[in-house]
């Protein structure tokens, strides 16, 4: 059992959820796909960009 | 008046129905009759009900679109139908929702609901509780997703018209594959009352049509404002090549750059600090924003697939959200100040056209992908931005498949984009908005 399925199992259990061979063979696919993605995001240095207190999607954002 | 009236351009026949030479009933029944003998294997209308269409046939009121047949995606409140969103599900109450009321009192006609990619999951359209979305021009490839259906519909000359949602590129996505034309407004630019996913931040709802005119005519009216044109031979328009134009079927690159070399505009390269992130930050909203809305019985009954996703999506750590919302905040500030410098941002909509129904993995030159992940890297940055996009065709793939190209500008300026995208008709000399798919030739010949 690798890492991916560990994490799978034991997140999935604490959370009271059922885990099955489909289960982990989808996640893994979709790890897979978004996985690295997710990765870069995480691995981004943020720490400079203000988050938006009053997002309104329908106008431009307001000048910080 | 010869020939079939949903062989007419949505403004022609409101203009037919105004001039006395077209009656909304004859209307009506004609294209219920289009719909059966055309929609078999495309499977774009989920379901009709002629007699309501009816009623509101004979309750018209005067109004832009009197009389004129608009199919709606299944995603809308109806007063005599709950919407099921791709699923076997009542997803909310049925009831009056605000584009049904706005339809309504403009005085068309909504002859049926069309068929989605479940739970608006995707952009391929070939999950779905009524089966897959085809796509006109070859109906064993996707109609695309979400609102493929309606899409579809619109390609193989069903409707003139049609109403979708795009919460991730959900009206551009599927225009691009079945070759119409797709306007997504600005965040919050129609009612959200009555829709099935009004908790999303990243929806909004807008025309699918055969050209830019006719969506400047539905755009009005779902806008509640005026759409005037103007010119657009004089915009700048920005070319964000990375990472928007880096992984995209040579064909279609080609054809989306002789488009703008065609419409003769200015060009500027942009860069947009945090685009590289943009579809990790789309797809983390997308997901998260809807899994408060699951309904418990709907997991118990979704098919392995779509749970195992969901538990995918449970497993999401709450940081990367977060991540996800600076992201989308730096992309709002990056979009802003490029939209002081040019009018418009254009890219290809999608970066390989249409899967076949039976395998959705779509070539790109960096190999093969599943098409969802490849599709909304280059949909999703508007949806988290909030603002209006339009996708229009600009040529036919050697596989005989559609090509598109994707222009959005600031918040609130859908004018500018129906202008950009009639001057590149005009550009192209009308070759693609009025190209037949083999379908609908074969039928007009």
């Amino acid at each position: 059992m690798d890492a991916l399925e560990r994490y799978v199992r034991a997140g999935l259990e604490l959370a009271g959820e059922e885990v099955d061979d489909i289960d982990i063979a989808v996640i893994r696919a979709a790890d897979a796909v978004y996985g690295p993605a997710l990765a870069a995001l995480d691995a981004a240095d943020l720490s400079e960009v203000l988050p938006e207190t009053d997002l309104d999607p329908s106008r431009p954002p307001r000048p910080l | 008046m010869t020939g079939h009236p949903q062989d007419l351009p949505l403004r022609e026949q409101t203009a037919a129905i105004a001039a006395g030479d077209l009656d909304p009933a004859e209307l009506l029944d004609a294209t219920l009759e289009r719909i059966a003998e055309r929609d078999t294997d495309l499977n774009s209308i989920a379901a009709t009900f002629p007699d309501e269409s009816r009623r509101m046939v004979e309750e018209a009121p005067a109004g832009p679109l009197h009389g004129v047949p608009i199919a709606v995606k299944d995603m809308f409140a109806l007063p005599w139908r709950a919407p099921r969103d791709g699923s076997d599900y009542e997803q909310i109450p049925k009831g009056e929702s605000g584009v049904y009321r706005l339809l309504r009192d403009a005085g068309a006609v909504i002859v049926g609901v069309t068929n989605m990619h479940f739970w608006g999951g995707g952009s391929t359209g070939h999950v779905s509780a009524y089966g897959p979305v085809g796509n006109p021009w070859s109906t064993d490839h996707c109609g695309g997703g979400s609102s493929g259906g309606s899409a579809a519909a619109v390609g193989a000359r069903i409707v003139a018209g049609a109403v979708g949602t795009d919460g991730g590129g959900s009206i551009r996505l599927p225009a691009a594959y079945c070759g119409v034309t797709g306007l997504k407004g600005t965040h919050g630019a129609v009612p959200l009352v009555g829709y099935t996913h009004r908790f999303s931040s990243l929806g909004s709802m807008g025309p699918i049509c055969r050209d830019a005119a006719d969506a400047r005519l539905l755009g009005e009216v779902l806008y509640e404002r005026a759409l005037q044109p103007g010119g657009a031979a004089g915009l700048c328009v920005g070319i964000v090549r990375d990472p928007f134009w880096n992984d995209i079927d040579p064909e279609i690159e080609r054809a989306c750059r002789d488009a703008l070399d065609a419409a003769g505009w200015a060009t500027e390269d942009v860069e947009l600090m945090g685009a590289e992130h943009a579809r990790a930050a789309i797809v983390l909203r997308l997901t998260l924003e809807a899994l408060p809305a699951v309904h418990p019985e709907e997991v118990a009954g979704a098919d392995p697939l779509m749970r195992a996703l969901l538990k995918y999506e449970k497993l999401l750590p709450a940081r990367h959200l977060m991540k996800a919302d600076r992201i989308r905040a730096l992309l709002r500030r990056e979009l802003k100040q490029a939209f002081e410098r040019v009018d418009v941002i254009a890219w290809p909509t999608v970066p390989a056209p249409a899967p076949p129904i039976a395998d959705t993995t779509v070539e790109l030159p960096s190999g093969p992908s599943p098409a969802d992940p490849a599709n909304v890297g280059q949909s999703g940055i508007g949806n988290l931005a909030g603002i209006p996009g339009i996708s229009v065709p600009v040529g036919t793939h050697s596989s005989g498949l559609p090509m598109a190209l994707q222009l959005q500008a600031a918040w609130g300026r859908e004018p500018v984009l129906l202008d950009a995208a009639e001057h590149l008709e005009r550009a192209t000399s009308r070759r693609f908005v009025d190209a037949l798919p083999p379908m609908a030739a074969a039928a007009a010949a």
